[in-house]
């Protein structure tokens, strides 16, 4: 069409075109960045914990009397847990995924104390345990009674068997399939060894931001003492009736203790991502007035170039410019000034990237965020130009003749 | 080849109406380079309008070139302009942005020609202007005159059946306007027919023909008195 | 020729309200989304104890593993093990010490119906008060003599005091907590400093503790850290065990005033270390670190990454912003192009013109100031919504004097840097070259 002309123009006027170039650039840097981190975010807080999040909550037992038979007063809280209506199962645990508070060891594969171990988050737990989080057990067996045992807080004793989650048998054992994990042996405490039973899918730790936030360990341990943290999931739909329930009667069992602490776990996810779900709110938040913004910008200055020129619209219009032409001239001639923001933009966009990598050690953005925000903008430019583009072809080709 | 009958053009606002034009006819052939004066209010620029099709009669007919243009869409309309009408205008009305090329090339873009055909036009066109040397100066870089012929370059290059110049020599000095009106004469004996409206009596005697407008008719009074009018 | 100009200003925005309106808003929205952050940062980052944070320093050993550094790229342990928090605290080189840690209690009210509640302690010596000049609403801390006699007292904070005692003044009452009666020395009034910087490993942004009682009665009792505990080498069984073992667990904190002092310490703790690894311990080398408060917050990066992420952002919000407003004063310009060539002509100066715009944009600008700290407040506020579970929001989207004035300050400057390139224009129109189309 008409490319040469309109570019030789706006190279010769170049003032108010650059301003637009520079804020398209601008917004596309903030656009893609911002997206990027959405991304990156929502993609992190996609992740299944590997438990059953809809019905399990938790709650903590504190006795003050230290006199109390710790012991009893546990085994009887969840032979009461487990027999009240609405319960599926409970058991007692350290944490629960997602937690931010959590128990952590090195596992090596070596009774060597000089070897590097490899991280894994703890789960002390009994038979119930599996049922209870609801993770799935994908080789291997889970524990049976006589082999979970009391250890009191002091104890640094180990159990010989731990059900561990997919992604620590292949961190420990890279090389060997799932099944063939079962059995081995690996060290705890550089010189205990812990005999793998049983593999589960998934079975997050506490700490989301954790690089190994994907290997657990289930060991069949109930540490007896003033503290005591039951992991509860309810039947399907009774999870929020019963926990008021569940509260009440532990705290009428007996008067030397006090219940606190109670959470669902959808709480504990939301509360383990808040800063990343607020993160994204703030920044779709962000991207969309800035559109608007730049839009509006777009539309305001286009608006005033067709003002300016309507003797300019008026002579074309004599010369023989349809309509259409008129309104075809004013797209292209946006289009035009968009494509060199959106090209200063996609540099822009990647300088800034890097930048952020290095200095907040963010992700690399993906590559496809850039040509979809290209073609984001060119829509936003083109719709903001269509009205006052509009107007330009409502110009009276009688303009022309007319002497001021 | 140009036949206008009976032409009225009625301006109306709410409290008002005007008779811009009324029962004006007039005819130019082929080759003719007529001229149309008149004191200013008497309608000449409304007739400038309506010849060029740049704005709608009330009543009356008008055929171009055989062809009837009432009832033509607004895209019918700028067709016509485009091939069979050239403007020249008061104050030239060249775009300030394009050099004297792109300037001359607008309306060839919108005839759809290829680039080569273009080229080869508009190179002919500065040639018969005589400004073959300056395709690439901007209209700020050009005098008056100068101005004036890349616009009447800009109105010949898509060959048209005549000129419409509207005061073409208004906002020049004697000596532009000289040589601009010697370049109109020289096209007309090329066999381009002219319309020239100007309030200048002794440009319109440069015309082969006079029409004289007067409160939007035209008027068939005695020449001395109506140059007197003029005058005065 | 100010008050002129003022006057010019004024008339020039009423005739153009929609594209003054226009540059007000784009201002003050701009200015209003960097702001916001700009508090957040500016409170997250601010000194949390001015008049004491150069003389407080934080004390860290490294009595890591051999085979890696506790933090990349070098970093020693954030936290103190037992035994070289206790050795060092009795040491009593620097002109005050104290070794705190954080754990939980249960509080029994005596008073009949009231239920048992837990709280968020604090076991600490005794300098704890003076080094971080607490604010005390009755009585004080303890002394020396009690941290030594395993005195079972207790300072607690306003909100324990209203609970338990009634809001009235309980220095010498028993406070019962986990089956112990606690002696009140003190009630604490409100302290909140932002970040908490006595414990940044354990919670930055959490509230002060709302309980203290001396560390050697909560060692005498076993009570474990509620905060992170973390060992390279695995502990032997049993408290003593903890207490002999190689995790680090503690906080400690040393006053001293003075390069010298400093100094001194320095060389303290190196002869310290370097006694250590003749007993066997502190296999890497010698990696001691005294940091005082700004100094440490600064190493552990308090300020949220992603702060900092918004802050760039915010800014380049700011500066589509700027480009709008510039923009907008572009096409202002142009359409007074009439009124500026009239002036020329009557013989306004090149400068007179430029100034006449100035003030023209300082109004501009301070009017998108005023809507900007509006705008602020609108921005804390939905910060507020977005985040408003986190206790420590409340501090961080409070406006004071500082950052308004900021605000308005940023607003005019900003105004008058978009203003210098059409105002130059401005400048250039030739006098008369626009009369005819007047």
């Amino acid at each position: 069409m008409e490319l040469g002309p309109i570019w030789r123009a706006l190279m010769r006027n170049k003032a108010s075109y650059v301003l637009i170039a520079l804020q398209i650039a601008v917004t596309m840097a903030i656009m893609v960045n911002a997206v990027g981190i959405i991304q990156e975010r929502s993609q992190q807080m996609a992740r299944p914990s590997g438990v059953d999040e809809e019905n399990i909550f938790y709650l903590s037992s504190n006795i003050f009397d230290p006199d109390a038979d710790f012991e009893a007063q546990i085994e009887a809280d969840l032979d009461a847990i487990r027999s009240f209506p609405g319960v599926h199962n409970a058991v007692m645990s350290n944490t629960v995924p997602l937690q931010g508070g959590g128990w952590s060891e090195g596992i090596t594969l070596e009774p060597d104390p000089d070897l590097d171990s490899t991280g894994v988050a703890i789960y002390f737990s009994d038979e119930h345990g599996i049922d209870t989080f609801g993770v799935n057990l994908i080789a291997g067996r889970n524990f049976s009674a006589n082999e979970v045992n009391w250890h009191d807080y002091e104890s640094d004793a180990w159990p010989p068997i731990a059900i561990v989650t997919r992604a620590m048998a292949e961190e420990l054992f890279p090389d060997l399939s799932v099944d063939q994990t079962l059995g081995k042996t690996v060290y705890i405490h550089d010189t205990k060894p812990v005999t793998i039973i049983g593999i589960t899918e998934r079975m997050q730790a506490a700490w989301n931001s954790w690089s190994g936030v994907e290997r657990s360990m289930l060991v069949p341990v109930k540490r007896g003492g003033a503290y005591a943290r039951y992991v509860i999931r309810a039947e399907p739909g009774y999870r929020d009736e019963i926990m008021p329930q569940i509260e009440e009667m532990l705290a009428s069992m007996t008067d030397n203790r006090i219940i606190r602490g109670m959470e669902t776990m959808q709480q504990t996810r939301q509360e383990s991502y808040l800063l990343d779900s607020s993160m994204v709110k703030l920044l779709l938040f962000i991207v969309t007035v800035l559109t608007a913004i730049t839009g509006l910008g777009i539309a305001g200055l286009a608006s005033f170039s067709v003002a300016r020129r309507t003797k300019q619209i008026g002579t074309r219009r004599a010369l023989g410019a349809t309509r259409p032409a008129i309104l075809r001239h004013f797209m292209l001639e946006n289009f035009v000034i968009t494509s060199v923001g959106v090209a200063g933009g996609a540099i822009l966009a990647v300088a800034i990237n890097m930048w952020m990598v290095n200095a907040f050690g963010l992700q690399r953005m993906a590559w496809y965020l850039v040509p979809v925000a290209m073609a984001a903008l060119w829509l936003v430019g083109q719709v903001a130009v269509y009205g006052p583009a509009r107007r330009a072809t409502m110009v009276s080709p009688a303009l022309a003749t007319r002497s001021v | 080849m140009l036949i206008m009958k009976d032409i009225a053009k009625v301006y109306r606002t709410d409290t008002v109406e005007t008779h811009a034009l009324r029962q004006f006819s007039l005819t130019v052939g082929e080759g003719e380079f007529v001229s149309v004066t008149g004191p200013s209010g008497s309608g000449k620029t409304t007739f400038l309008n309506i010849a060029g099709l740049l704005e709608e009669y009330s009543s009356g007919t008008y055929e171009l070139d055989g062809k009837d243009v009432s009832g033509l869409n607004d895209s019918e309309r700028s067709r016509l302009r485009n091939e069979k009408i050239g403007f020249i205008f008061q104050s030239f009305n060249l775009i300030p942005e394009l050099d004297v090329f792109d300037n001359v090339d607008v309306p060839l873009r919108y005839r759809g020609f290829d680039s080569a055909e273009r080229k080869r036009r508009i190179d002919r066109v500065l040639d018969v202007v005589g400004l073959g040397s300056r395709p690439k100066h901007l209209p700020s870089q050009l005098s008056g005159g100068q101005q004036q012929r890349v616009a009447i370059a800009r109105a010949l290059a898509g060959e048209p059946r005549f000129l419409l110049a509207d005061e073409p020599t208004g906002n020049l000095d004697s000596n532009m306007a000289e040589s601009v009106m010697d370049l109109l004469t020289e096209i007309n004996d090329q066999g381009t027919t002219i319309i020239m409206v100007t309030h200048e009596p002794s440009l319109a005697e440069r015309a082969q023909r006079n029409i004289h407008v007067r409160d939007g008719q035209v008027y068939h009074g005695d020449p001395e008195i109506r140059l007197a009018a003029q005058t005065a | 020729m100010f008050r002129y100009y003022l006057k010019l200003g004024l008339f020039s925005i009423r005739k153009n309200p929609v594209l003054s309106s226009l540059m007000v808003a784009a201002i003050a929205v701009g200015i209003g989304a960097f702001m916001t952050i700009i508090n957040i940062d500016y409170v997250m980052s601010g000194n949390p104890i001015p008049h004491r944070s150069d003389v407080l320093y934080h004390v860290q050993v490294d009595s890591w593993s051999p085979n890696d550094a506790y933090e990349d790229p070098d970093l020693p342990p954030e936290q103190v093990t037992y035994l070289d928090g206790v050795a060092l605290w009795s040491a009593g080189e620097a002109r005050r010490q104290v070794l705190s840690y954080k754990t939980t209690r249960v509080v029994q009210p005596q008073a009949q119906g009231e239920r048992p509640f837990s709280v968020q302690s604090r076991s600490t010596t005794a300098d704890f008060f003076a080094m971080f000049d607490t604010p005390f609403l009755f009585g004080g801390g303890w002394d020396k003599a009690a941290d030594d006699g395993e005195e079972y007292v207790v300072v607690i904070n306003k909100e324990i005091n209203e609970r338990v005692f009634g809001g009235d003044n309980p220095v010498g009452e028993s406070l019962v907590m986990n089956g112990k009666g606690y002696r009140v020395t003190g009630v604490m009034d409100t302290w909140e400093p932002m970040p908490k910087f006595y414990d940044i490993n354990n919670g930055p942004f959490e509230a002060v503790e709302e309980v203290f009682f001396p560390f050697s009665v909560s060692i005498a009792n076993e009570l474990s850290s509620s905060g992170n505990t973390s060992c390279w080498k695995a502990a032997e069984g049993g408290w003593d065990g903890r207490l002999a073992s190689e995790c680090i667990w503690l906080q400690l904190w040393v006053e001293l005033h003075g390069e010298s002092e400093r100094q001194d310490y320095l060389a303290f703790l190196d002869a310290y270390a370097e006694s250590q690894k003749a007993l066997g311990r502190f296999p890497r080398p010698l990696n001691n670190r005294l940091n005082n408060v700004m100094e440490w917050m600064d190493d552990r990066e308090v300020v949220a990454k992603d702060v900092n992420v918004l802050l760039g952002i915010a800014f380049m919000f700011l500066i589509v912003c700027l480009l709008n407003t510039i923009g907008l004063l572009l096409a202002k310009v142009a359409r007074r192009a009439g009124d500026i060539s009239l002036r020329r002509a009557l013989g306004a100066s090149r400068r007179a013109v430029f100034s006449q715009y100035i003030v023209e944009a300082g109004i501009i600008g301070l009017c998108g100031g005023l809507l900007g700290v509006g705008m602020t407040w609108l921005g804390l506020q939905g910060i507020k919504g977005l985040y408003g579970d986190l206790d420590f929001i409340a501090r961080l989207v409070t406006m004071d004097w500082p950052i308004i004035f900021a605000a308005i300050v940023l607003a005019i400057g900003a105004a008058l840097a978009a203003a210098l390139y059409p105002t130059w224009r401005a400048c250039g129109v030739h006098p008369a070259s626009q009369l005819k189309a007047l």
